[in-house]
Protein backbone atom coordinates (compact mmCIF):
# COMPACT_ATOMS: atom_id res chain seq x y z
CA UNK A 1 0.00 0.00 0.00
CA UNK A 2 3.20 2.28 0.28
CA UNK A 3 2.90 2.70 -3.21
CA UNK A 4 -0.53 4.60 -3.39
CA UNK A 5 0.87 6.94 -0.62
CA UNK A 6 3.33 8.42 -2.81
CA UNK A 7 2.23 11.33 -5.57
CA UNK A 8 1.78 9.35 -8.92
CA UNK A 9 0.93 13.22 -10.49
CA UNK A 10 3.82 15.46 -10.78
CA UNK A 11 2.54 19.13 -10.15
CA UNK A 12 2.92 21.84 -13.52
CA UNK A 13 1.82 25.04 -12.35
CA UNK A 14 1.53 26.19 -16.05
CA UNK A 15 -0.40 23.25 -17.02
CA UNK A 16 -2.77 23.94 -14.76
CA UNK A 17 -3.29 27.31 -16.19
CA UNK A 18 -4.17 25.69 -19.46
CA UNK A 19 -6.90 23.43 -17.92
CA UNK A 20 -8.21 26.13 -16.26
CA UNK A 21 -8.62 27.76 -19.52
CA UNK A 22 -9.99 24.52 -20.98
CA UNK A 23 -13.42 24.75 -18.35
CA UNK A 24 -15.55 27.35 -20.51
CA UNK A 25 -14.88 25.23 -23.48
CA UNK A 26 -15.62 22.18 -21.79
CA UNK A 27 -18.58 23.77 -20.49
CA UNK A 28 -19.58 25.34 -23.87
CA UNK A 29 -19.12 21.87 -25.47
CA UNK A 30 -21.61 20.16 -22.89
CA UNK A 31 -24.35 23.11 -23.84
CA UNK A 32 -24.08 22.99 -27.59
CA UNK A 33 -23.78 18.98 -27.98
CA UNK A 34 -25.15 17.26 -24.59
CA UNK A 35 -23.32 15.40 -21.62
CA UNK A 36 -21.74 13.19 -23.72
CA UNK A 37 -18.89 14.96 -24.68
CA UNK A 38 -18.04 14.49 -20.85
CA UNK A 39 -17.76 10.95 -21.68
CA UNK A 40 -15.33 11.08 -24.59
CA UNK A 41 -13.59 13.54 -22.32
CA UNK A 42 -13.71 11.02 -19.48
CA UNK A 43 -12.53 8.25 -21.26
CA UNK A 44 -9.77 9.90 -22.81
CA UNK A 45 -8.51 11.12 -20.01
CA UNK A 46 -8.62 7.54 -18.68
CA UNK A 47 -6.74 6.29 -21.55
CA UNK A 48 -4.27 8.92 -21.72
CA UNK A 49 -3.21 8.77 -18.03
CA UNK A 50 -2.93 4.86 -18.47
CA UNK A 51 -0.95 5.09 -21.36
CA UNK A 52 1.39 7.65 -19.46
CA UNK A 53 1.18 5.61 -16.29
CA UNK A 54 2.47 2.81 -17.39
CA UNK A 55 5.44 4.15 -19.23
CA UNK A 56 5.89 6.53 -16.25
CA UNK A 57 6.16 3.43 -13.85
CA UNK A 58 9.12 1.81 -16.49
CA UNK A 59 11.11 4.93 -16.47
CA UNK A 60 10.47 5.49 -12.95
CA UNK A 61 9.06 8.88 -13.33
CA UNK A 62 5.91 10.69 -12.14
CA UNK A 63 2.58 11.42 -14.24
CA UNK A 64 3.23 14.78 -15.96
CA UNK A 65 0.08 17.07 -15.19
CA UNK A 66 0.38 18.36 -19.05
CA UNK A 67 -1.08 14.63 -19.72
CA UNK A 68 -4.25 15.70 -18.81
CA UNK A 69 -4.11 19.18 -20.75
CA UNK A 70 -2.80 16.25 -23.78
CA UNK A 71 -6.67 14.51 -22.61
CA UNK A 72 -8.64 17.85 -22.71
CA UNK A 73 -7.03 19.32 -25.99
CA UNK A 74 -7.55 16.06 -27.69
CA UNK A 75 -11.13 15.59 -26.50
CA UNK A 76 -11.94 18.72 -27.87
CA UNK A 77 -10.98 18.53 -31.30
CA UNK A 78 -12.78 15.33 -31.73
CA UNK A 79 -16.83 15.28 -33.62
CA UNK A 80 -19.25 15.23 -30.83
CA UNK A 81 -20.52 11.49 -32.43
CA UNK A 82 -16.81 10.31 -31.96
CA UNK A 83 -17.23 6.11 -30.85
CA UNK A 84 -15.60 6.23 -28.12
CA UNK A 85 -13.41 3.54 -28.64
CA UNK A 86 -11.94 5.61 -32.01
CA UNK A 87 -11.13 8.73 -28.95
CA UNK A 88 -9.49 6.01 -26.95
CA UNK A 89 -7.28 4.45 -29.96
CA UNK A 90 -6.48 8.40 -30.79
CA UNK A 91 -5.01 9.00 -27.36
CA UNK A 92 -3.42 6.30 -26.77
CA UNK A 93 -1.18 6.32 -29.89
CA UNK A 94 -0.74 10.45 -29.09
CA UNK A 95 0.57 9.48 -25.85
CA UNK A 96 2.35 6.42 -26.39
CA UNK A 97 4.04 7.29 -29.76
CA UNK A 98 3.95 11.09 -29.53
CA UNK A 99 5.74 11.34 -26.62
CA UNK A 100 6.20 8.14 -24.06
CA UNK A 101 8.82 6.59 -26.85
CA UNK A 102 10.76 9.93 -26.42
CA UNK A 103 11.16 9.46 -22.52
CA UNK A 104 8.14 10.98 -21.69
CA UNK A 105 7.10 14.94 -20.56
CA UNK A 106 9.46 17.54 -22.41
CA UNK A 107 11.50 15.12 -24.80
CA UNK A 108 8.86 14.88 -27.48
CA UNK A 109 9.26 16.15 -30.83
CA UNK A 110 5.17 16.10 -31.51
CA UNK A 111 2.67 17.26 -30.20
CA UNK A 112 0.95 14.17 -28.27
CA UNK A 113 -2.41 15.38 -28.90
CA UNK A 114 -1.98 16.42 -32.65
CA UNK A 115 -0.27 13.18 -32.97
CA UNK A 116 -3.27 10.74 -32.13
CA UNK A 117 -5.70 13.70 -33.43
CA UNK A 118 -3.52 13.12 -37.36
CA UNK A 119 -3.21 9.39 -36.32
CA UNK A 120 -7.18 9.22 -36.26
CA UNK A 121 -8.10 11.33 -38.84
CA UNK A 122 -6.21 9.96 -41.38
CA UNK A 123 -7.46 6.24 -40.08
CA UNK A 124 -10.74 6.67 -39.46
CA UNK A 125 -11.82 9.10 -41.77
CA UNK A 126 -15.48 8.64 -41.75
CA UNK A 127 -16.03 9.13 -38.23
CA UNK A 128 -14.07 12.22 -38.27
CA UNK A 129 -14.83 13.98 -41.22
CA UNK A 130 -18.58 13.14 -41.87
CA UNK A 131 -20.67 12.75 -38.82
CA UNK A 132 -21.02 16.44 -37.54
CA UNK A 133 -24.01 17.21 -36.04
CA UNK A 134 -25.96 20.57 -35.71
CA UNK A 135 -25.79 21.42 -31.80
CA UNK A 136 -28.66 21.12 -29.49
CA UNK A 137 -31.57 24.20 -29.61
CA UNK A 138 -33.30 26.28 -27.20
CA UNK A 139 -32.47 28.05 -24.18
CA UNK A 140 -31.53 25.07 -22.11
CA UNK A 141 -29.09 23.80 -25.47
CA UNK A 142 -27.59 20.11 -24.69
CA UNK A 143 -27.86 20.45 -20.86
CA UNK A 144 -30.94 18.71 -21.21
CA UNK A 145 -30.02 15.78 -23.44
CA UNK A 146 -27.23 12.64 -23.73
CA UNK A 147 -26.14 13.25 -27.25
CA UNK A 148 -27.06 15.39 -30.05
CA UNK A 149 -29.91 14.15 -32.05
CA UNK A 150 -28.22 12.21 -34.62
CA UNK A 151 -30.94 12.83 -37.53
CA UNK A 152 -28.84 16.00 -38.11
CA UNK A 153 -25.69 14.11 -39.48
CA UNK A 154 -23.58 16.23 -41.66
CA UNK A 155 -20.35 16.10 -43.44
CA UNK A 156 -20.77 19.70 -43.66
CA UNK A 157 -19.38 22.01 -41.17
CA UNK A 158 -19.18 25.39 -41.38
CA UNK A 159 -16.16 25.33 -43.41
CA UNK A 160 -17.36 23.20 -45.99
CA UNK A 161 -20.61 24.94 -46.39
CA UNK A 162 -18.32 28.53 -47.09
CA UNK A 163 -16.55 26.67 -49.83
CA UNK A 164 -19.83 25.70 -51.55
CA UNK A 165 -20.83 29.35 -50.58
CA UNK A 166 -23.67 28.43 -48.37
CA UNK A 167 -24.62 31.87 -46.14
CA UNK A 168 -24.13 31.59 -42.80
CA UNK A 169 -24.47 34.25 -39.72
CA UNK A 170 -20.91 35.39 -38.90
CA UNK A 171 -21.95 35.89 -35.26
CA UNK A 172 -23.21 32.54 -35.08
CA UNK A 173 -19.48 31.57 -36.25
CA UNK A 174 -18.51 34.05 -33.57
CA UNK A 175 -20.97 32.13 -30.81
CA UNK A 176 -20.19 28.70 -31.76
CA UNK A 177 -23.66 27.89 -32.77
CA UNK A 178 -22.67 25.27 -35.45
CA UNK A 179 -21.52 22.50 -36.34
CA UNK A 180 -18.00 21.20 -35.64
CA UNK A 181 -15.51 19.37 -33.40
CA UNK A 182 -16.44 19.49 -29.93
CA UNK A 183 -14.29 22.56 -28.22
CA UNK A 184 -13.60 24.54 -31.36
CA UNK A 185 -16.75 25.33 -32.40
CA UNK A 186 -17.24 29.12 -30.37
CA UNK A 187 -14.47 31.14 -31.56
CA UNK A 188 -15.59 33.84 -29.04
CA UNK A 189 -14.60 31.80 -26.20
CA UNK A 190 -11.54 30.43 -27.44
CA UNK A 191 -10.10 34.29 -28.18
CA UNK A 192 -11.07 35.24 -24.57
CA UNK A 193 -9.36 32.18 -23.28
CA UNK A 194 -6.62 32.60 -25.13
CA UNK A 195 -5.86 35.91 -24.48
CA UNK A 196 -5.79 35.29 -20.76
CA UNK A 197 -3.38 32.57 -21.44
CA UNK A 198 -1.00 35.24 -23.50
CA UNK A 199 -1.54 37.85 -20.60
CA UNK A 200 0.09 34.92 -18.30
CA UNK A 201 2.78 34.25 -20.80
CA UNK A 202 1.69 30.61 -20.28
CA UNK A 203 1.18 30.91 -24.29
CA UNK A 204 3.37 32.97 -26.23
CA UNK A 205 2.00 35.95 -28.71
CA UNK A 206 5.45 35.39 -30.31
CA UNK A 207 3.57 32.45 -31.99
CA UNK A 208 0.05 32.96 -32.09
CA UNK A 209 -0.21 36.78 -33.31
CA UNK A 210 2.62 35.86 -36.44
CA UNK A 211 0.55 32.98 -37.01
CA UNK A 212 -3.08 34.02 -37.21
CA UNK A 213 -1.09 36.90 -39.05
CA UNK A 214 0.25 34.84 -41.81
CA UNK A 215 -3.26 32.47 -41.54
CA UNK A 216 -5.20 36.08 -42.67
CA UNK A 217 -2.54 37.61 -45.29
CA UNK A 218 -2.86 34.77 -47.16
CA UNK A 219 -6.41 34.21 -46.67
CA UNK A 220 -6.99 37.48 -48.22
CA UNK A 221 -4.26 37.04 -50.53
CA UNK A 222 -6.20 33.71 -51.71
CA UNK A 223 -9.63 35.56 -51.61
CA UNK A 224 -8.59 38.18 -53.20
CA UNK A 225 -7.27 36.34 -56.01
CA UNK A 226 -10.98 35.19 -56.50
CA UNK A 227 -10.16 31.07 -55.82
CA UNK A 228 -13.15 28.85 -56.27
CA UNK A 229 -14.58 27.94 -52.65
CA UNK A 230 -12.50 31.01 -50.56
CA UNK A 231 -14.48 32.48 -47.61
CA UNK A 232 -13.79 36.09 -46.88
CA UNK A 233 -10.83 35.89 -44.26
CA UNK A 234 -13.24 37.06 -41.17
CA UNK A 235 -15.18 34.07 -41.58
CA UNK A 236 -11.95 31.64 -42.18
CA UNK A 237 -10.85 32.82 -38.91
CA UNK A 238 -13.69 31.73 -37.23
CA UNK A 239 -14.30 28.80 -38.58
CA UNK A 240 -12.81 25.23 -38.20
CA UNK A 241 -9.98 25.12 -35.40
CA UNK A 242 -7.71 27.60 -36.79
CA UNK A 243 -8.01 29.58 -33.59
CA UNK A 244 -8.30 26.36 -31.12
CA UNK A 245 -5.31 24.78 -32.78
CA UNK A 246 -3.26 27.99 -33.07
CA UNK A 247 -3.91 29.62 -29.28
CA UNK A 248 -3.33 25.68 -27.48
CA UNK A 249 -1.68 23.54 -29.65
CA UNK A 250 0.87 25.53 -31.85
CA UNK A 251 2.35 27.50 -28.54
CA UNK A 252 2.89 23.95 -26.58
CA UNK A 253 5.88 25.20 -25.51
CA UNK A 254 8.04 21.90 -25.52
CA UNK A 255 7.58 21.05 -29.35
CA UNK A 256 7.76 24.66 -30.42
CA UNK A 257 10.64 26.31 -31.91
CA UNK A 258 12.02 27.42 -28.65
CA UNK A 259 15.37 29.43 -29.22
CA UNK A 260 14.32 32.52 -29.70
CA UNK A 261 11.12 35.07 -30.36
CA UNK A 262 12.52 35.21 -34.04
CA UNK A 263 12.21 31.81 -34.05
CA UNK A 264 8.84 31.54 -32.76
CA UNK A 265 7.96 33.82 -35.09
CA UNK A 266 8.84 31.84 -38.02
CA UNK A 267 7.43 28.91 -36.03
CA UNK A 268 3.80 30.77 -36.08
CA UNK A 269 3.80 32.03 -39.58
CA UNK A 270 4.72 28.81 -41.09
CA UNK A 271 1.84 26.98 -39.17
CA UNK A 272 -0.89 29.98 -40.20
CA UNK A 273 0.38 29.73 -43.97
CA UNK A 274 0.70 26.09 -44.32
CA UNK A 275 -3.23 25.75 -42.55
CA UNK A 276 -4.30 28.29 -45.24
CA UNK A 277 -2.43 26.70 -47.99
CA UNK A 278 -3.75 23.09 -46.61
CA UNK A 279 -7.45 24.46 -46.76
CA UNK A 280 -7.52 25.80 -49.85
CA UNK A 281 -5.64 23.42 -51.85
CA UNK A 282 -5.72 20.14 -50.44
CA UNK A 283 -8.21 17.26 -50.28
CA UNK A 284 -8.50 17.86 -46.46
CA UNK A 285 -11.28 20.65 -44.93
CA UNK A 286 -8.62 21.72 -42.51
CA UNK A 287 -5.16 22.01 -42.06
CA UNK A 288 -4.20 23.12 -38.73
CA UNK A 289 -3.66 19.67 -37.84
CA UNK A 290 -1.30 18.75 -40.42
CA UNK A 291 0.50 22.28 -40.25
CA UNK A 292 1.38 21.88 -36.45
CA UNK A 293 2.81 18.57 -37.01
CA UNK A 294 4.77 19.09 -40.27
CA UNK A 295 5.78 22.25 -38.10
CA UNK A 296 6.67 20.37 -35.27
CA UNK A 297 8.55 18.20 -37.46
CA UNK A 298 10.93 21.14 -38.53
CA UNK A 299 11.50 23.23 -35.38
CA UNK A 300 14.63 21.10 -34.11
CA UNK A 301 16.13 22.25 -37.40
CA UNK A 302 15.06 25.64 -37.05
CA UNK A 303 16.49 25.84 -33.87
CA UNK A 304 19.68 24.46 -34.62
CA UNK A 305 20.05 26.66 -37.87
CA UNK A 306 19.27 30.10 -35.03
CA UNK A 307 21.70 29.19 -32.61
CA UNK A 308 24.29 28.57 -35.44
CA UNK A 309 23.65 31.69 -36.94
CA UNK A 310 23.82 33.67 -33.05
CA UNK A 311 26.92 31.56 -32.58
CA UNK A 312 28.75 32.86 -35.79
CA UNK A 313 27.80 36.58 -35.10
CA UNK A 314 29.07 35.91 -31.85
CA UNK A 315 32.60 34.89 -32.93
CA UNK A 316 32.39 37.39 -35.43
CA UNK A 317 31.97 40.46 -32.97
CA UNK A 318 34.54 38.83 -30.77
CA UNK A 319 37.40 38.90 -33.37
CA UNK A 320 36.23 42.34 -34.05
CA UNK A 321 36.97 43.40 -30.94
CA UNK B 1 -1.56 21.48 -69.32
CA UNK B 2 1.25 23.39 -71.19
CA UNK B 3 4.51 21.21 -70.31
CA UNK B 4 6.16 23.97 -68.83
CA UNK B 5 3.65 24.51 -66.12
CA UNK B 6 3.10 20.64 -65.89
CA UNK B 7 6.95 20.95 -65.21
CA UNK B 8 7.13 23.10 -62.34
CA UNK B 9 3.87 21.33 -60.82
CA UNK B 10 5.56 18.39 -60.81
CA UNK B 11 8.64 19.94 -59.08
CA UNK B 12 6.60 20.71 -56.56
CA UNK B 13 4.49 17.66 -56.15
CA UNK B 14 7.65 16.16 -55.67
CA UNK B 15 8.96 17.67 -53.21
CA UNK B 16 5.59 18.01 -51.05
CA UNK B 17 2.60 15.89 -52.56
CA UNK B 18 4.42 12.65 -53.62
CA UNK B 19 7.55 13.12 -51.52
CA UNK B 20 9.83 10.23 -52.68
CA UNK B 21 10.99 9.55 -48.83
CA UNK B 22 7.68 10.30 -46.86
CA UNK B 23 5.02 9.08 -49.51
CA UNK B 24 6.74 6.16 -51.40
CA UNK B 25 9.23 5.50 -48.58
CA UNK B 26 12.50 5.02 -51.28
CA UNK B 27 15.70 5.89 -50.60
CA UNK B 28 15.57 4.81 -46.83
CA UNK B 29 18.81 3.25 -45.87
CA UNK B 30 21.25 6.22 -46.05
CA UNK B 31 18.33 8.39 -44.38
CA UNK B 32 18.65 6.09 -41.45
CA UNK B 33 22.29 5.77 -41.39
CA UNK B 34 23.81 9.36 -42.31
CA UNK B 35 20.59 11.03 -40.15
CA UNK B 36 22.61 10.74 -37.15
CA UNK B 37 24.96 14.18 -37.88
CA UNK B 38 23.38 17.35 -39.60
CA UNK B 39 26.50 18.34 -41.38
CA UNK B 40 26.98 14.94 -43.08
CA UNK B 41 23.06 15.39 -43.60
CA UNK B 42 23.61 18.28 -45.34
CA UNK B 43 26.15 16.61 -47.54
CA UNK B 44 24.45 13.92 -48.31
CA UNK B 45 21.36 15.45 -49.23
CA UNK B 46 23.30 18.20 -51.25
CA UNK B 47 24.95 15.35 -53.38
CA UNK B 48 21.64 13.33 -53.72
CA UNK B 49 19.94 16.65 -55.22
CA UNK B 50 22.39 16.81 -58.03
CA UNK B 51 23.52 13.22 -58.77
CA UNK B 52 19.27 12.77 -58.53
CA UNK B 53 18.72 15.53 -60.81
CA UNK B 54 21.55 14.49 -63.49
CA UNK B 55 20.90 11.10 -63.21
CA UNK B 56 16.98 11.15 -64.17
CA UNK B 57 18.04 13.57 -66.76
CA UNK B 58 20.77 11.27 -68.39
CA UNK B 59 18.22 8.61 -68.41
CA UNK B 60 15.53 10.35 -70.34
CA UNK B 61 18.34 10.58 -73.00
CA UNK B 62 19.80 7.37 -72.88
CA UNK B 63 16.26 5.52 -72.78
CA UNK B 64 14.70 7.67 -75.68
CA UNK B 65 17.83 8.07 -77.86
CA UNK B 66 19.33 4.86 -77.35
CA UNK B 67 16.90 2.22 -75.59
CA UNK B 68 13.74 2.79 -77.16
CA UNK B 69 15.17 2.90 -81.12
CA UNK B 70 17.21 -0.36 -80.31
CA UNK B 71 13.62 -1.75 -78.98
CA UNK B 72 15.79 -2.47 -75.50
CA UNK B 73 13.10 -1.42 -73.16
CA UNK B 74 13.15 -4.58 -70.93
CA UNK B 75 17.10 -3.69 -69.95
CA UNK B 76 16.40 -0.34 -68.60
CA UNK B 77 16.69 -1.82 -65.00
CA UNK B 78 20.50 -2.82 -65.90
CA UNK B 79 21.04 0.54 -68.20
CA UNK B 80 19.90 3.00 -65.53
CA UNK B 81 21.72 1.22 -62.70
CA UNK B 82 24.87 1.75 -65.06
CA UNK B 83 24.55 5.22 -66.00
CA UNK B 84 24.09 6.27 -62.30
CA UNK B 85 27.15 4.15 -60.98
CA UNK B 86 29.49 5.98 -63.64
CA UNK B 87 27.63 9.21 -62.76
CA UNK B 88 28.38 8.92 -59.10
CA UNK B 89 32.03 7.28 -59.53
CA UNK B 90 32.31 10.65 -61.26
CA UNK B 91 30.84 12.66 -58.56
CA UNK B 92 32.99 10.82 -56.04
CA UNK B 93 35.83 11.72 -57.83
CA UNK B 94 34.79 15.65 -58.18
CA UNK B 95 34.32 15.52 -54.32
CA UNK B 96 37.96 14.02 -53.32
CA UNK B 97 39.48 17.00 -55.02
CA UNK B 98 37.02 19.77 -54.54
CA UNK B 99 36.61 19.25 -50.59
CA UNK B 100 38.67 16.74 -48.36
CA UNK B 101 36.72 17.18 -45.63
CA UNK B 102 33.60 16.31 -47.54
CA UNK B 103 34.45 13.18 -48.81
CA UNK B 104 35.55 11.98 -45.45
CA UNK B 105 32.24 13.13 -44.07
CA UNK B 106 30.43 11.05 -46.51
CA UNK B 107 32.56 8.18 -46.53
CA UNK B 108 31.47 4.96 -47.56
CA UNK B 109 27.89 6.74 -48.42
CA UNK B 110 29.02 8.66 -51.43
CA UNK B 111 29.19 5.25 -53.24
CA UNK B 112 26.19 3.99 -51.47
CA UNK B 113 24.72 6.78 -53.63
CA UNK B 114 24.63 4.07 -56.44
CA UNK B 115 22.30 2.26 -54.73
CA UNK B 116 20.08 4.88 -52.86
CA UNK B 117 17.06 2.65 -54.42
CA UNK B 118 15.17 6.66 -54.07
CA UNK B 119 17.89 6.58 -57.50
CA UNK B 120 17.05 4.57 -59.55
CA UNK B 121 13.19 4.90 -58.05
CA UNK B 122 13.17 8.46 -60.00
CA UNK B 123 14.37 7.21 -62.93
CA UNK B 124 11.90 4.09 -62.99
CA UNK B 125 8.88 6.16 -62.18
CA UNK B 126 9.97 8.77 -64.96
CA UNK B 127 9.22 6.23 -67.81
CA UNK B 128 6.04 4.98 -66.03
CA UNK B 129 4.42 8.44 -65.70
CA UNK B 130 5.95 9.40 -69.18
CA UNK B 131 7.72 12.25 -68.56
CA UNK B 132 9.14 14.46 -70.94
CA UNK B 133 12.43 15.59 -70.82
CA UNK B 134 12.28 18.72 -69.12
CA UNK B 135 9.52 17.57 -66.61
CA UNK B 136 11.66 14.17 -65.97
CA UNK B 137 14.43 16.63 -65.54
CA UNK B 138 12.24 18.57 -62.83
CA UNK B 139 11.18 15.74 -61.00
CA UNK B 140 14.48 14.53 -60.26
CA UNK B 141 15.33 17.93 -58.83
CA UNK B 142 12.40 18.27 -56.46
CA UNK B 143 12.65 14.37 -55.72
CA UNK B 144 15.82 15.18 -54.38
CA UNK B 145 15.51 18.18 -52.65
CA UNK B 146 12.04 16.29 -51.19
CA UNK B 147 14.70 13.67 -50.23
CA UNK B 148 17.68 16.76 -48.93
CA UNK B 149 14.41 18.20 -47.00
CA UNK B 150 13.26 14.84 -44.92
CA UNK B 151 16.76 14.08 -43.71
CA UNK B 152 17.40 17.61 -42.77
CA UNK B 153 14.49 17.56 -40.95
CA UNK B 154 15.51 14.11 -39.45
CA UNK B 155 18.52 15.08 -38.31
CA UNK B 156 17.99 18.40 -36.54
CA UNK B 157 15.41 15.64 -34.58
CA UNK B 158 18.06 13.34 -34.00
CA UNK B 159 20.55 16.21 -32.89
CA UNK B 160 17.54 17.02 -30.42
CA UNK B 161 16.83 13.55 -29.57
CA UNK B 162 20.38 12.96 -28.39
CA UNK B 163 19.12 14.72 -24.67
CA UNK B 164 16.05 12.54 -24.55
CA UNK B 165 15.68 8.90 -22.80
CA UNK B 166 14.76 7.13 -25.48
CA UNK B 167 13.80 3.44 -24.01
CA UNK B 168 17.25 0.84 -25.04
CA UNK B 169 15.03 -1.08 -27.39
CA UNK B 170 14.37 1.55 -29.71
CA UNK B 171 17.31 3.38 -29.70
CA UNK B 172 18.80 3.93 -33.07
CA UNK B 173 16.90 2.69 -36.26
CA UNK B 174 13.72 1.53 -34.00
CA UNK B 175 12.86 5.57 -32.78
CA UNK B 176 14.39 6.62 -36.53
CA UNK B 177 11.26 4.63 -37.98
CA UNK B 178 8.65 5.32 -35.43
CA UNK B 179 9.93 9.33 -36.21
CA UNK B 180 9.77 8.93 -40.19
CA UNK B 181 6.24 7.31 -39.69
CA UNK B 182 5.03 10.61 -38.09
CA UNK B 183 6.76 12.40 -40.60
CA UNK B 184 4.68 11.26 -43.05
CA UNK B 185 1.75 11.39 -41.25
CA UNK B 186 2.31 15.24 -41.13
CA UNK B 187 3.40 14.99 -44.97
CA UNK B 188 -0.24 13.58 -45.54
CA UNK B 189 -1.07 16.72 -45.14
CA UNK B 190 -0.01 18.19 -49.00
CA UNK B 191 -2.01 14.70 -50.26
CA UNK B 192 -4.15 16.16 -53.24
CA UNK B 193 -2.56 19.67 -53.58
CA UNK B 194 -1.01 18.71 -56.88
CA UNK B 195 -0.46 15.36 -58.66
CA UNK B 196 2.63 14.41 -60.64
Amino acid sequence: MKLLKQPVIMKQAPMNAVLYALLPLVAASVYFFGWRALAVLGVVNAVGFLSEYIFARVYGKKVSMAVFVTNFLFALSLPPTIPLWIAGVGIAFGIVFGKMVFGGFSKNIFNPAISGRAFIYASFGYHLSSRFVQPAQGLLGGLGRWSPGLDSLTAATPLIQLKEGVDISFLELLLGNVSGSMGETSALLIIITGVWLMFRKTASHHIVLPGLAGFLVFQSLFWLTGIDGVPAPHYALVSGSVLFGMMYMATDPVTAAQTTNIGRWIYGAFIGILTSLIRTFSIWPEGITFAILTANMFAPLLNYIITEIKKSRRSRKGADA
Amino acid sequence: MDTGFAAVAIFFAAIFTNNILLTNYLGMCSFLSVSREIKTSLGLGAAVIFVMASTSFLNYIVYHFVLIPLGLEALRFIVFIIVIAAFVQLVEMVIERVSETLYAALGIFLPLITVNCAILGVSLFMVIREYGMLQSFMYGLGSGIGWFLAIMAMAGIRQRLKKAQVPKGLEGAGITLVITGMMALAFMGFSGMISV
